[in-house]
């Protein structure tokens, strides 16, 4: 037999040796994996084993100014299935696919899809919901969440907008304060093993939903009510295409309605609301409805016609190119450069003063004035007015003004400006500017949103908006209203004119482009009182069919709405004056 | 370690030994791993089985026979084996040769041999032979280990199993060559020839990856396990680690056994220790298999002849290789390759043949002369 050697002996040393070292690094390598990398990896572990389902977190209320819900929510289900637990998918696809309408194709690709959780459809009514969960078919998960819910249906539409699949806002003041009200979702977190089966005694963890808060908006829904009848009414007597009306307090900003008919219903906002001529493709479905979801008051830009001459008059005022018993004469005409531009009236309106001028809202006279003003200073008026930016309301999508560039402005585009044409801008950007002129001076950011609180009412954030004093002096300010004062009192908008009531405003009629296809879209802007304005209406009837004169059509459906609002804002009446006029009526 | 004194009444100074301390750590190892190995596989087999038992107590009755076979060849005087290892060897060598032409599929390898009910896998037989053939040569030529040729030579003699074993199972023949390589170098007196060997193999290794693409993927998978579908069973094993922390999640609470590491109780098992009983858990682990090769060191170093000493150091190689690879992997310190981890990965050869090795390096203690001072 052998004995050892020292050697030998050595060498067993040096292999545990190394043995010893390779194990320290070992070592070393399970403390980074376990110490540094631990939380890594245990995340992506978690990730795996957690099946996580959603609470929807109940979308925030939109509340108008007197309180009533305009927006609100109401429990829905959402069906999904977990695959591996379903015993029976045959049944299964039978039972969803009749209790869900959707094709039986779909259901089975999702049915049979290998994964955690499929979801088949969200929105689904609660009553289908508990059908389906009658059937007490294995794999099948009920979940009850919200849906948005609109309680007037068409009412304000276009203003408040509608939610998706997922609660999300898609147009209007939905999206516009997405973020308020959308809240955050809860979380059912359960441990499932790899098949995907619950491990049972693991304890479920909850995160719970974080309703959103409501928007209180400035809309009021009885004022919204009669200017959407009103305008609905004018819609069918003069088959127009479509009207839409304004309610702001000029002194503010704060939009009191917004009405574009014809409205959809938000509750069905993919249904459209007329008959499509013929078939048509999901694209041009898509499109349709798009058309129909717009909102014309700051969506679409338009010739403001004679209405803008209130912004000619003030530009002239500040410019102290015009006082109000200047002398003009109208032969029917007036030549710019080697125009012939005509007034409406074709005959003339003769020897007149300003005032008269803008009570026959006489053309000749405002291409005067707007000549005296000058191309660069009537320029000038319109970009400190505001005219040349948006107006900032929040609703998105609002349009930009289209207006010439400063260096192109002859004396022809200065006259035709001068009483509302060759240039476009939204409605809103109308009621803002002449708001604007008329509270004294202070450009306004015209908004629905006024505060966004939480469930139980406490203020979360109030909103506040940008206002620009003095854009125009005090005496230029009350010179216009008395000016707008003696049109509906004596002049072009005497349809407006509610006895007892003192009532400021504008007509106009103007003709769409192109020129040659006889179009007109017919306005009036009015407002009330006079002296201290506390409610703007604008009314703009969209292609009228027979008579198209702002002052016929659309100043009799302002003054059906000063009607119903004036007393319901508390407006001061004159019955001294209303008894007055009766008797004068009566004689 | 005890001493039981005996021939005291003849005057004799010396002391038989028995190594308890190893016999100890067996027992200690082979039943934490059954535990381990319930936890491990208990959702594997309900599904498999409908018996969440059914690994556990194959492994248990398996160990068992195992513990018979230890206490009997540590009875038996490690002599013997001078005039058998050959042969073991040549039965050895038969035996995985058939397996190539005889083999059993199992788990989609061929590996495993079915002599009436009883399947085994003889590459693991191959291992104790190796030992033991190896340990006879190098004692019977002492002297000529020095010379380059000889290793040569023995080198040669292991060759043809180590080919045959790689035919099925490739990690295995690197662990029998690796053994060889240890006892080839522990019994030569030089150094250098060792060092340009381990130079040369690693250039050759360097070069027989670059030339297969299959096996420059597996490098390109270890480097980034989580960009690959293949790399999903280090990737699991890593999620697994990772999310033991310091002290783990406790006995029984792994996640990643629940089917997301597959075939857990196989290779994959020290990541479920390290799942369950953290950090701390898998450095106690370690610690307790460097204890083994600790005893066999001494074992090694005190053994009354070389032929004992190459048995204990053989064994030493053995156990050291395969926990070394197995962790290895299993933290993706190297590209994959299936290690199991020694008497506590589940496997019925590997326990019985890892027992009836310790029953060598037992009775390889028992030669151990101590003279009392």
């Amino acid at each position: 037999m052998v004995r050892c050697k020292t050697f030998n002996r050595q060498k067993t040393m040096i292999f545990f040796i190394a043995v010893l070292f390779m194990m320290m690094f070992l070592v070393g390598r399970l403390v980074y994996l376990m110490v540094f990398c631990s939380e890594y990896y245990g995340k992506k572990a978690e990730d795996l084993h957690e099946r996580e389902r959603d609470i929807k977190a109940a979308r925030g209320k939109i509340i108008d100014a007197t309180g009533v819900v305009l927006a609100a929510n109401k429990t829905v289900c959402t069906i999904s299935v977990i695959h591996n637990q379903i015993e029976d998918p045959e049944a299964v696809i039978a039972a969803l696919t009749k209790e869900l309408e959707i094709s039986e194709e779909k259901v089975r690709a999702r049915v049979e899809k290998v994964s955690s959780i499929e979801r088949i459809k969200s929105n689904v009514d609660k009553e289908t919901g508990e059908r389906i969960r009658a059937y007490g078919l294995s794999g099948v998960k009920v979940d009850e969440d919200y849906k948005r819910y609109y309680p007037y249906d068409a009412l304000a539409s276009k203003v408040l907008g509608f939610t998706g699949g997922d609660n999300q806002g898609i147009i209007g003041l939905e999206v516009k304060y997405d973020e308020y009200l959308q809240g955050t979702n809860g979380k059912i977190l359960t441990l499932t093993d790899a098949r995907g089966v619950e491990i049972e005694n693991a304890g479920e963890s909850r995160l719970d939903p974080v309703d959103g808060n409501n928007l209180h908006i400035s809309l009021d829904y009885n004022i919204q009510m009669y200017a959407q009848q009103a305008a609905e009414k004018a819609l069918e007597q003069k088959q127009a295409d479509s009207v839409s009306i304004i309610v702001m307090n000029p002194s503010n900003g704060e939009l009191l309605s917004m009405v574009n008919v014809p409205e959809f219903n938000l509750n069905e906002p993919f249904t459209l609301n007329y008959e499509p001529l013929g078939p048509v493709s999901d694209e041009e479905k898509q499109n349709l409805l798009n058309g129909m979801w717009r909102n014309g008051c700051i969506n679409d830009t338009y010739e403001p016609g004679s209405t803008f001459k209130i912004i000619t008059t003030t530009a002239a005022l500040e410019e102290g190119v015009v006082s109000t018993s200047d002398q003009f004469f109208c032969p029917g005409y007036i030549m710019v450069e080697d125009r012939r531009i005509h007034c409406h009236k074709r005959t003339g309106h003769g020897a007149e003063d300003f005032v008269h001028g803008i009570m026959n809202s006489c053309n000749p006279v405002f291409i005067d004035v707007g000549l005296r003003v000058g191309p660069e200073r009537f320029y000038d008026y319109f970009s400190s007015l505001g005219l040349l930016k948006k107006t900032g309301i929040d609703l998105p999508g609002e349009a930009a003004t289209i207006m010439h560039s400063k260096e192109k402005i002859g004396l022809v585009e200065l006259a035709t400006m001068s009483f509302g044409q060759s240039f476009q801008i939204t409605p809103i950007q109308l009621v803002t500017t002449v708001s604007s002129i008329i509270n004294g001076g202070t450009r306004v950011t015209p908004h629905f949103g006024v505060s966004i609180q939480d469930a139980e009412g406490n203020v979360i954030k109030r909103f506040s908006y940008d206002q620009t004093e003095n854009i125009v002096s005090g005496e230029t300010s009350e010179t216009v209203r008395s000016l707008l004062k003696q049109v509906v009192s004596e002049g072009g908008g005497k349809k407006a004119k509610i006895a007892g009531y003192s009532i400021g405003g504008k007509t106009a009629t103007s003709q769409t482009l192109p020129r040659s296809a006889n179009k007109y879209i017919s306005s009036f802007l009015g407002f009330a009182p006079a002296e201290d304005p506390q409610a703007l209406v604008l009314v703009i009837i969209n292609n009228p069919q027979g008579i198209y004169y702002g002052g016929t059509i659309a100043a009799p459906v302002a003054r059906e709405i000063f009607e119903n609002i004036l007393p319901y804002l508390n407006i001061p009446y004159d019955e001294q004056e209303a008894k007055e006029a009766e008797t004068e009526l009566a004689e | 370690m005890s001493r039981s004194p005996k021939n005291r009444k003849n005057g004799e100074r010396q002391i038989k030994y028995f190594d308890y301390t190893l016999l100890f750590i067996i027992i200690f190892l082979v039943g934490f791993g059954l535990v381990m190995l319930y936890s491990t596989s208990s959702y594997n087999s309900q599904l498999k089985f409908d018996d969440s038992a059914f690994y556990f107590k194959k492994q248990l009755s398996i160990s068992l026979l195992g513990f018979f076979c230890m206490f009997v060849i540590a009875r038996i005087d490690y002599h013997i084996w001078l005039k058998f290892s050959g042969l073991v060897f040549l039965g050895a060598a038969v035996l995985c040769t058939s397996v190539i032409f005889a083999g059993t599929n199992l788990n989609g390898s061929t590996r495993w041999l079915k002599i009436g009910p009883v399947t085994f896998q003889p590459s693991e037989a191959a291992k104790i032979a190796v030992i033991l053939f190896l340990a006879t040569v190098i004692n019977r030529i002492p002297k000529k280990m020095g010379d380059f040729f000889t290793v040569v030579k023995v080198m040669v003699i292991v060759l043809p199993i180590v080919g045959i074993v790689a035919y099925s199972n490739l990690s295995t023949a690197i662990i029998i060559l690796g053994i060889a390589i240890c006892l080839i170098f522990v019994s030569s007196p030089k150094y250098l020839q060792f060092i340009i060997m381990a130079g040369v193999v690693v250039a050759v290794g360097a070069i027989f990856i670059l030339l297969e693409s299959y096996r420059a993927e597996r490098l390109k998978i270890w480097l980034n396990p989580e960009a690959y579908e293949k790399g999903y069973q280090t990737l699991q094993g890593l999620y697994a680690i990772g999310s033991g922390g310091l002290f783990g999640k406790g006995l029984g609470e792994s996640m990643q056994k629940l089917g997301f590491l597959p075939e857990a109780q196989n290779d994959m098992i020290f990541s479920i220790i390290c799942e369950e009983l953290g950090l701390f858990g898998a450095i106690c682990v370690i610690l307790l298999f460097l204890l083994l090769i600790w005893r066999f060191l001494v074992i090694a170093n005190n053994a009354p002849d070389l032929f004992g000493a190459l048995i204990a150091v053989g064994i030493m190689a053995h156990i050291a290789i395969q926990v070394i690879l197995n962790i290895a992997v299993v933290t993706n310190s190297i590209p994959n390759t299936g290690v199991t981890l020694p008497f506590i990965s589940y496997g019925g050869t590997s326990v019985v043949i890892l027992l009836a090795e310790m029953g060598l390096a037992l009775s390889v203690s028992r030669g151990i002369k101590l003279e009392k001072v």
